[in-house]
């Protein structure tokens, strides 16, 4: 089975992953599949009716919230990111998490590089399939760098302001 | 006819390929009269990644003395800016920046169809 | 000014740390080229001609005399002795090591300055008008909402990756001192009729390749909404803005094709369903920056000084400088004192570290440890006692930083241009000093008043040639440098994009059509107009007749 990393109680764990992603010309195999947006408007009825997990793949430009009716049966949502440089998942995983209450597995795929690891965990990612040679040993330490942010997002993290707020840090 | 320019990784400065090194004399650089020739020591730059960043090759062309690039952009690469000539190659002078900077007055006048042209 | 606490420094040191690593794995030959170039400019380290730049961010162009003074010794110490202040309030370095670039930004993150984002498709470094706190016409103090949009902004994780760079301007008068039509966001405080403070909100303005004016999509947002208001205008740019063209990225061209008033539908329905209360700021936290911002210790004075006045009497030199460079304070008895970094002869925004020094020491003499940076590329005192005036003006002389020409003619904005830019198609500096040259009589430029060149290298528009009054595009013909003139642009209140005056010019044809340019409106002029409004009169027809008809 294909490897990827899993984020799990503060960690980077390398995890099983026992989805199949299937193309849209391809016949749907046995077991727990991902299929992209249009079969799943086709065909995810009856493959959720027949007992196994099931994933969606959405593009960069295919709006989450197409998913809002079958959400909390998906198994996965695998959110892609064409090139480094296309931060377009980013938002759609935060209206995932923070809109739309999505609480299952999450997971970037596509040009994903540890030098993203902060914006991804941040945006409510869960797992990847890393585009380079990076560890989850590497993810974890990326992820641990900032010990602070300016800001809430999915990763439920406490932004400075509330930090301040509570008196924990001191004017120096 | 061409010349391999880059710029060095631990400080930027500008250099040229000798055919066996880096310098930071345009009056080094070597000069290739074939494209097979100059394309080839283009590729083995590239996997110099580690001393030099975005070799690519440049056109020059004889001037008054010698020779110069062809573009205005990289004759102020081989000189220095122009607002501070104190800085840059130019500030440690030589015969070499001196048929430069005559380009760069060629390029103002007449002188500098030829090398127009030729690009 | 707002002072950093341990989170903000801790934030620096975490991100210097990241940098020095990510450094040393690419010396080491760990990573390519193509992998570090992006983290690179993540940290305002840019390859330019000659070296590597660096693009020190200067948030809201506000500086302490202990900032200015680092910035001059890391000139000495890592660069050539001085630096290059932008029309965006940035200071870049020209002649970087790469092997230094960690040191410097550890020196930087000591008192409080970085990097950051001042490159990439991200939210770049914030401006504000540069008589905030100084000017009466100001309904508050702008540089608090900077402060607050600067903090939430930094390593935003959902907008570190826009289809293309991100630009928000913030003023809080009447009168527009900080161009903001011309940004991504312009913010613009307001107060309605009972008294409550709102933005005015401009989206979609911008230079460059398509220029535009941004338009208002809402003209009353409560203060306390700022910031889930820009992540609602940000997440509908992030998420439907142009990624396959990078000449159509920018919001501009988003909010083109939709219609501002569809623009402003999508973020108003993006907004109403955010949780406002997760991003905004509590009251808590906004009256903590606040207090950075509070006033401190002005005098009651009286309006006149007697010592400035004998002074100016005086000197005429003095006299010229108060006239051009010094502004009326909102506290009587304080001025706001420009200092020009446009020395005749000079590059445009340049300043040495001794000049830098100067400024540190009568910053924290004069003005309340305080210094600006304007998008015209000068320098500003802020808080002046009148009766100190005539100490800093003599201070200024002895550094070469009184050149009395703020808004005139050789008050030049130019880019770095083909000179270091990697990006240029010619020169703009040598074009700037060819023109004040001609102008470097005192009196010709008082007499022909108000008059704003602005120069840009490359269709880039760093140096805003759209919006000069007289603005200078370099083009790049056949590889020698030409230059294309407009003429009728404004930044201002009355902002508004130049008209190409015609075919563009060479090199050496550029001062003398401004000079041809100056003498139709010296001819024309009525009384009391400013070349932008004798042009707006008559037109362009009798300028492009000067300068046309002796071409052949
Ligand atoms: S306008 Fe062009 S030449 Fe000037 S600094 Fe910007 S990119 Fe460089």
């Amino acid at each position: 089975m294909p490897r990827l990393i899993r984020w799990r109680d503060g960690q980077a764990v390398w995890a099983e992953d026992p989805f199949t992603d299937v193309d849209d010309d391809q016949p749907v195999p046995q077991g727990d599949v991902i299929v992209s947006l249009a079969r799943f408007q086709r065909e995810g009825r009856t493959l959720l009716g027949e007992g196994r997990n099931l994933g969606v793949r959405l593009a960069a430009d295919e709006a989450p919230e197409s998913l809002i009716i079958d959400l909390a049966r998906l198994a996965v949502v695998c959110l892609a990111f064409p090139k480094f440089r296309d931060g377009r998942a980013y938002s759609a995983a935060r209206v995932l998490r923070e809109r739309m209450a999505y609480t299952g597995e999450l997971r970037a795929v596509g040009d994903v590089v540890l030098d993203l690891a902060v914006p991804v965990l941040r945006c409510g990612f869960d797992t990847v399939v890393p585009a380079d040679s990076s560890s989850p040993d590497q993810w974890t330490a990326a992820a641990r760098r900032f010990r602070h942010v300016y800001q809430r997002s999915a990763d439920g993290r406490e932004p400075a302001f509330a930090q301040r707020a509570k008196g924990e840090m001191s004017e120096a | 006819m061409k010349a391999l320019t880059a710029n060095r990784l631990t400080d930027g400065e500008v250099v040229f390929w000798t055919g066996a090194d880096w310098s930071e004399r345009f009056i080094q650089a070597a000069v290739f009269e074939e494209s097979d020739v100059a394309e080839g020591a283009e590729a083995h730059a590239k996997s110099q990644f580690t001393l030099v960043v975005d070799p690519y090759l440049i056109e020059v062309a004889p001037v008054g003395g010698g020779l110069a690039p062809v573009s205005y952009r990289e004759r102020v690469r081989a000189m220095g800016p122009t607002n501070k000539p104190d800085h840059g190659k130019q500030a440690v002078g030589g015969d070499d920046i001196a048929v430069l900077a005559g380009a760069h007055g060629a390029a103002r006048s007449k002188g500098r169809v030829d090398l127009i042209r030729r690009k | 000014m707002y002072r950093y606490d341990d989170i903000d420094r801790e934030m620096l040191a975490d991100r210097v740390a990241e940098f020095r690593d990510q450094c040393g794995r690419r010396l080491a030959g760990e990573m390519t080229e193509d992998q570090f170039k992006p983290l690179r400019l993540m940290n305002g380290l840019y390859l330019q001609l000659h070296a590597y730049m660096l693009r020190i961010a200067i948030p809201y162009g506000s500086l302490n005399a202990a900032q200015l003074r680092k910035l001059a010794q890391v000139s000495r110490t890592y660069d050539r002795g001085y630096g290059h202040f932008t029309t965006r309030t940035n200071l870049q370095l020209h002649w970087i090591k790469l092997k230094d670039a960690p040191d410097i930004l550890d020196e930087l993150a000591g008192v409080g300055l970085h990097a950051i984002q001042t490159s990439g498709n991200c939210i770049r470094n914030l401006t504000a008008d540069p008589h905030a706190g100084a000017t009466a016409d100001e309904v508050d103090d702008p540089r608090i909402w900077a402060e607050a949009i600067r903090q939430w902004s930094t390593f935003h994780p959902e907008f570190s990756f826009l289809p293309r760079k991100f630009k928000i301007a913030v003023t809080a008068s009447p009168k527009d001192r900080g161009a903001i039509r011309v940004y991504d966001i312009g913010l613009r405080l307001h107060r309605d009729d009972e008294g409550a403070l709102n933005f005015e909100v401009l989206v979609g303005g911008g230079l460059g390749r398509l220029p535009h004016l941004g338009p208002v999509i809402r003209e009353r947002l409560p203060v306390r909404h700022l910031l889930s208001y820009l992540q609602a205008i940000l997440r509908v740019y992030n998420r439907h803005g142009r990624r396959d063209n990078i000449h159509k990225a920018r919001i501009k061209i988003l909010v083109a094709s939709l219609g501002a008033t569809e623009f402003a539908r999508q973020v108003e329905e993006e907004w109403s369903l955010t949780d406002k209360e997760a991003v905004d700021l509590p009251a808590t936290e906004l009256a903590r920056i606040r207090a950075g911002f509070a006033p401190a210790g002005f005098e009651t004075l009286p309006p006149l000084s007697a010592t400035f006045e004998s002074a100016r009497a005086a000197d005429p030199a003095l006299a010229r400088f108060a006239r051009r460079n010094v502004l009326p304070h909102k506290h009587p008895g304080y001025a706001l004192v420009n200092i020009s970094l446009k020395s005749i002869g000079e590059t445009p925004g340049d300043c040495s570290a001794e000049q830098m020094d100067v400024v540190a020491d009568l910053a924290e003499r004069y003005s309340m440890n305080e210094a600006r940076v304007t998008y015209e590329q000068n320098l500003l005192l802020p808080h002046v006692k009148l009766d100190d005036v005539p100490a800093v003006h003599a201070a200024l002389v002895d550094a070469g930083l009184a050149t009395a020409n703020i808004a005139l003619i050789s008050d030049i904005i130019a880019c770095p241009g083909l000179d270091y830019c990697a990006l240029a198609n010619a020169r703009a500096i040598p074009i700037a000093q060819d023109i004040a040259r001609r102008f470097a009589d005192p009196a010709l430029a008082e007499t022909v008043g108000e008059l704003k060149i602005k120069i840009s290298g490359c269709i880039n528009a760093c140096g805003h040639h759209h919006v000069g009054h007289i603005g200078i595009l370099g083009v790049d013909k056949k590889g020698e440098e030409f230059y294309q003139l407009s003429l009728g642009g404004s930044a201002e209140d009355d902002a508004a994009l130049g008209q190409v005056l015609g075919p563009a010019l060479s090199a050496d044809r550029v001062a003398p059509a401004i000079d041809q340019l100056v003498e139709v409106y010296l001819r024309e002029r009525r009384e009391g107009e400013r070349f932008i409004d004798t042009f707006r009169r008559a037109g362009l027809a009798p300028f492009k007749e000067a300068v046309y008809a002796q071409a052949h």
